[in-house]
C-alpha cells in the first residue's frame, strides 16, 4: 500500500496562509472557499485508500479461487480421486490373490515331478550298476514311460500357471496412471494452500507454527526411503543389530 | 503346533500361511486384528502368535501387551511381522515381551531364521 501524500506541501502552506489572511481580513465568503478546498483534498486521500484496499480484496479473492476451482476440487476431484484409489487398492488385491493363486496350483505339482525323479532316480541307479532283474527292469521302463507322461502334462500346468502370474502383473500400469492423476490433484490442492498461507500466514503468525509433535508409539506404516531417515531401520540386519544389543 | 496369524490384509496373511506350510507348520487360522485374534487365543488351543503391528481395531503392539498381561497365555511365542520399522517401536516391542521381530517386506530365509531362534530358546 502506498503511503498518502504528506500534508505538508507548498500549495497546502500556502492555502493556510490565505486561509488565516481571509479570515483576518473578516473575508467570510472567501475563508469558506478555501476552507472546503482543504477538506477536500483530505477527502479525495481517504476514498483514495478506501478504492486501493477494494481492489486489493477484490484480487485476493480472484486469486485464492473463490473462482469455481477450489470449489471444483473440493466437490468433485478429491471424492474422484478416493474412489481412484480404492480400485488401486482392488487391483492390486485381485493381482496378489490371482498370483498367489497359480502359485499354490503349481507347488504341489512341484512336489510331485521331485517325488517321482527321485523314486525313478534310485531304480535308475541300480539298472546302471547292472543291479537289476529282468522283472524290475521291466517295472523301471514301465515307470519310465509314465514319469515322461506325467512330466510333459504338469510342465504344461506349470507353464500355463507361470503365464498366469505374468498376466496377473498388468496392475502396474494401471495402477500407475491413476497414481499419477492423483499426485496432479495433491499438486493442485498444495498451490492453493500455499496461495492461502502465504496470503494469511503473517496475519496469523504462521511463520512460526511448530510441527505437531506425535505422542507415544503411534503406527505410521512403510517407511519411504528417502522420506524417512530418522530414527528408522533401513532392513532386517538392522532390526536383529538393535534387538542384539537388547541382549536378544 | 497351532499357529494363529494376525494381519489386516489377507493377502499378507495367505502369504505367511504359505510359507509356514513350507516350513511344515500346515496348522494355522487366521485373524484380521487383534480384536478379532485375542478371544481366539483366549479360547485355547494355539501355540504360536505371528502378528502385524498397523491394524485397525486392536493393534500388533496392544495385542501383545494383551497376550503378556493373560495369565494363560503370557508365555506364549510371539512373532511380530511389520511395516514399521522405527528403532523406537521395535525398542517398544522388545520391552513387550515380543519373541522376534520381522521388518516387511521379508524373505522366506528370515521367517525361517527367526521361527528357528524362537523354537531354539524355548527349548
Amino acid at each position: 500500500m502506498l503511503e498518502p501524500e504528506s500534508l505538508i506541501t507548498e500549495d497546502n502552506v500556502a492555502r493556510v496562509k490565505d486561509l488565516l489572511a481571509t479570515m483576518e481580513a473578516g473575508d467570510e465568503a472567501g475563508a469558506k472557499e478555501v476552507l472546503d478546498e482543504l477538506t477536500h483534498i483530505r477527502e479525495s486521500d481517504i476514498y483514495q485508500e478506501m478504492g486501493k484496499l477494494t481492489r486489493e480484496l477484490h484480487d485476493a479473492f480472484k486469486t485464492f479461487g473463490m473462482d469455481d476451482q477450489i470449489a471444483n476440487i473440493a466437490e468433485h476431484d478429491i471424492p474422484d480421486a478416493r474412489e481412484r484409489l480404492k480400485h488401486v487398492i482392488d487391483m492390486t488385491d485381485k493381482a496378489a490373490n490371482r498370483t498367489m493363486d497359480a502359485v499354490e496350483e503349481s507347488l504341489p505339482i512341484c512336489t510331485g515331478m521331485e517325488t517321482r525323479s527321485s523314486d525313478l532316480h534310485e531304480s535308475w541307479k541300480r539298472f546302471t550298476q547292472r543291479d537289476m532283474n529282468v522283472n524290475e527292469f521291466r517295472e523301471l521302463s514301465e515307470n519310465l514311460g509314465s514319469f515322461l507322461d506325467a512330466n510333459t502334462s504338469d510342465a504344461g500346468k506349470v507353464r500355463e500357471s507361470l503365464n498366469d502370474v505374468l498376466m496377473a502383473q498388468d496392475f502396474q500400469d494401471l495402477t500407475s496412471q491413476i497414481i499419477k492423476r492423483v499426485i496432479g490433484l495433491v499438486e493442485q490442492v498444495e498451490d492453493k494452500l500455499v496461495d492461502l498461507v502465504t496470503m494469511t500466514g503473517e496475519q496469523y503468525g504462521l511463520a512460526d507454527h511448530k510441527k505437531h509433535e506425535k505422542s507415544g508409539i503411534e503406527a505410521t506404516g512403510p517407511s519411504i526411503p528417502g522420506l524417512d531417515v530418522a530414527g528408522v531401520v533401513s532392513g532386517q540386519d538392522e532390526v536383529d543389530d538393535l534387538l542384539s544389543s537388547l541382549g536378544f | 503346533m497351532k499357529i494363529l496369524v494376525v494381519d489386516d490384509f489377507s493377502t499378507m496373511r495367505r502369504i505367511i500361511k504359505n510359507l509356514l506350510r513350507d516350513l511344515g507348520f500346515t496348522n494355522t487360522a487366521e485373524a484380521d486384528d487383534g480384536l478379532t485374534a485375542l478371544p481366539m487365543l483366549q479360547g485355547g488351543g494355539y501355540d504360536f502368535l505371528v502378528t502385524d503391528w498397523n491394524m485397525p481395531g486392536m493393534q500388533g503392539i496392544d495385542l501383545l501387551k494383551a497376550v503378556r498381561a493373560d495369565e494363560k497365555l503370557a508365555s506364549m511365542p510371539v512373532l511380530m511381522v511389520t511395516a514399521e520399522q522405527k528403532k523406537e517401536q521395535i525398542v517398544e516391542a522388545a520391552q513387550a515381551g515380543v519373541n522376534g521381530y520381522i521388518v516387511k517386506p521379508f524373505t522366506a530365509q528370515t521367517l525361517k531364521e527367526k521361527l528357528e531362534k524362537i523354537f531354539e530358546r524355548i527349548e
